[in-house]
């Protein structure tokens, strides 16, 4: 291997402090893609604006899915309003948290069987404690990717009753999903 | 009610697998029944967790997709196409149409493939021991074409971002033809056989009941879906590939139950097959390849894409960081979410039903599991 990729491979520290001292990466420089919606994903972006009002703290989105951020606490309410309002998002397509060291960052990708149209909302969790209220009571499928998130990110979800792990057998220590959780890559021997 | 002594009655709690023929893998279930009905059902599942989208994170783009061979080991061409489409999308480069071509009649052949597999062994589930071998023999004759076409049977590694791996043979085209005309005999014969049987009707008919809501709230999708009356399907929800050149029907059932689910399937097996001929008559000359650099760092960003799998809609969640790994992957597993609709159907059913009701749902646990 020529070239070591800092964010595979080895364990890292926790924290903005650890993620400071990170390895320089070596390579060609890091091109960030243009985000932009297509006139279907436009109409999508107006709705969710209008339906998320000031509980919106940015917005963006690329082809036919906008994306809104939301602050973690107002999350269900938001997630609510887009269930019930004007946009029809009657189901959880996917769920998922990503660990970018410093934050845990909750992504729900909802849809509409109505409408036919995506969106994502997104909210960003602390990395030690990430908590965030529970969407099992809107949608039946949050259940199970909550569970998921819990086993693999630690992620807590108060309002959800059952948090037996999903996906890991009882009595698992760690998290396997975080950076920070060790993953023996190839090495010679 | 008996008009002798009253006695109390408990619930007994009734542990179905991991090791069970009808659970299609590595899958448990504790049933809680009142005599032979049951009262709640808890799925534990996790058997098979291997760590796929964690482990996704240290490959490169191009070794990912053998991952994904191996996540719906029924359906490993539809797999593929699913994250080399996201792979598409994050390097910003288009398939040739030659290539978008070949992707959806191997797609639309391992479709086939797939709910052939599902109708055989779901007559076994319910009793019925000879549609498996029809149903099996017209499985091999598509796997032949596929060894034939990429080299293996089952873990194919053939597509790529941006096109397939190689070129088709020469013998394709007439191969294809000749098998879908055997295929579908063979899809017609088990359907006669199967389909309006008495027997099969009547452990069917009725069970499982799901309704359109609910199933849309529980996240259900494809065929699982489709049967309780809801027309969802990303092929033409959100089209891709060549899909809008093709002229289909996506069936629709009306009663949400266990026939339901299983028909679909079986019309969707003659739509594929029709599919693949327009295909056949369209295939263009051409690349195979998009032109460009070979091993792609695509740029810091992130996308959703979706496409149809046999079992529904299977979602890639991409997140690159602008390195040759992508930073998280993330697999919307349709098995993972029909499995959550299984405890509103099982509900109020017979012991014996909740067999069929989990063979309806058609999963592959590796799926399930990751």
């Amino acid at each position: 291997m020529t070239e070591q990729d800092p964010l595979a491979g080895q364990p890292e520290a926790k924290g903005p402090e650890a993620s400071a001292e990170k390895p320089v990466r070596h390579g060609p420089p890091i091109v960030v893609a243009e985000e932009q919606l297509n006139e279907r994903g436009e109409q999508t972006a107006e709705q969710l604006a209008r339906t998320l009002g000031a509980l919106a703290l940015d917005a963006a989105g690329r082809d036919d899915t906008p994306w809104a951020r939301v602050d973690a606490s107002q999350l269900h309410r938001a997630a609510e309003k887009c269930r019930d309002g004007e946009m029809g998002m009657d189901m959880l397509n996917l769920m998922l948290a990503v660990d970018w060291v410093d934050r845990i960052q909750m992504i729900y990708v909802l849809y509409s069987t109505t409408n036919n149209r995506k969106a994502i909302l997104k909210a960003d969790l602390p990395a030690e404690a990430p908590k965030i209220s529970s969407v099992t009571d809107l949608w039946e499928a949050g259940s199970w990717y909550e569970r998921e998130a819990h086993d693999l990110f630690g992620v807590e979800f108060p309002g959800n009753s059952d948090m037996s792990p999903l996906l890991l057998y009882e009595g698992f220590e760690g998290h396997p999903g975080l950076k920070s959780y060790p993953l023996n890559d190839y090495e010679e021997w | 009610m008996s008009t002798g002594p009253q006695f109390d009655s408990v619930d007994m709690m009734l542990n179905m697998g991991p090791q069970h023929p009808a659970t299609h893998g590595v899958f448990r279930m504790v049933l809680t029944v009142d005599g032979e009905r049951v009262v709640d059902v808890t799925p534990h599942i996790g058997y098979l967790h291997r760590g796929t989208e964690r482990l996704a994170e240290v490959e490169s783009y191009g070794q990912v997709i053998t991952l994904f061979d191996r996540v719906d080991y029924i359906s490993n061409l539809n797999n593929e196409l699913a994250f080399v489409r996201a792979g598409e999308k994050i390097m910003e480069v288009d398939a040739p149409e030659r290539a978008q071509y070949i992707r959806v009649i191997l797609a639309e052949l391992n479709r086939v493939a797939s709910h052939l597999l599902f109708i055989g062994t779901y007559a076994i589930d319910l009793g019925a021991m000879t549609p498996v071998m029809y149903c099996f023999r017209e499985r091999e004759r598509i796997e032949n074409l596929f060894e034939h076409v990429t080299g293996a049977r089952m873990m194919h590694n053939y597509m790529r971002i941006g096109g397939v791996k190689s070129d088709v043979p020469d013998d394709f085209v007439p191969w294809v033809h000749r098998l879908i005309g055997d295929v579908r005999k063979g899809v017609e014969e088990t359907d006669k056989l199967l389909s309006t049987n008495e027997v099969f009707l009547g452990r069917t008919r009725g069970v499982g009941i799901i309704d359109g809501p609910m199933a849309v709230s529980c996240g259900l999708s494809g065929p699982s879906l489709r049967g309780s009356g809801i027309a969802y399907d990303v092929r033409k929800d959100d089209p891709y590939e060549i899909y809008p050149y093709l002229n289909y029907k996506v069936p629709v059932g009306e009663n949400g139950d266990c026939w339901d689910r299983y028909y679909l399937r079986v019309l969707e097996c003659y739509e594929s097959l029709s599919m693949i001929e327009q295909c056949l008559n369209q295939l263009p000359d051409g690349p195979i390849m998009a032109a460009g650099r070979r091993i792609a760092r695509p740029p810091a960003g992130e996308v959703f894409s979706h496409s149809e799998n046999p079992r529904g809609d299977l979602g890639v969640y991409l997140i690159s960081d602008g390195s040759d790994k992508p930073y998280r992957v993330k697999i919307r597993p349709p098995s993972f979410c029909n499995l959550i609709g299984l405890r509103p159907m099982t509900i109020g059913s017979y012991i014996a039903d909740a067999v069929a009701i989990l063979g309806s749902l058609d999963i592959v646990l590796g799926e399930v599991d990751r």
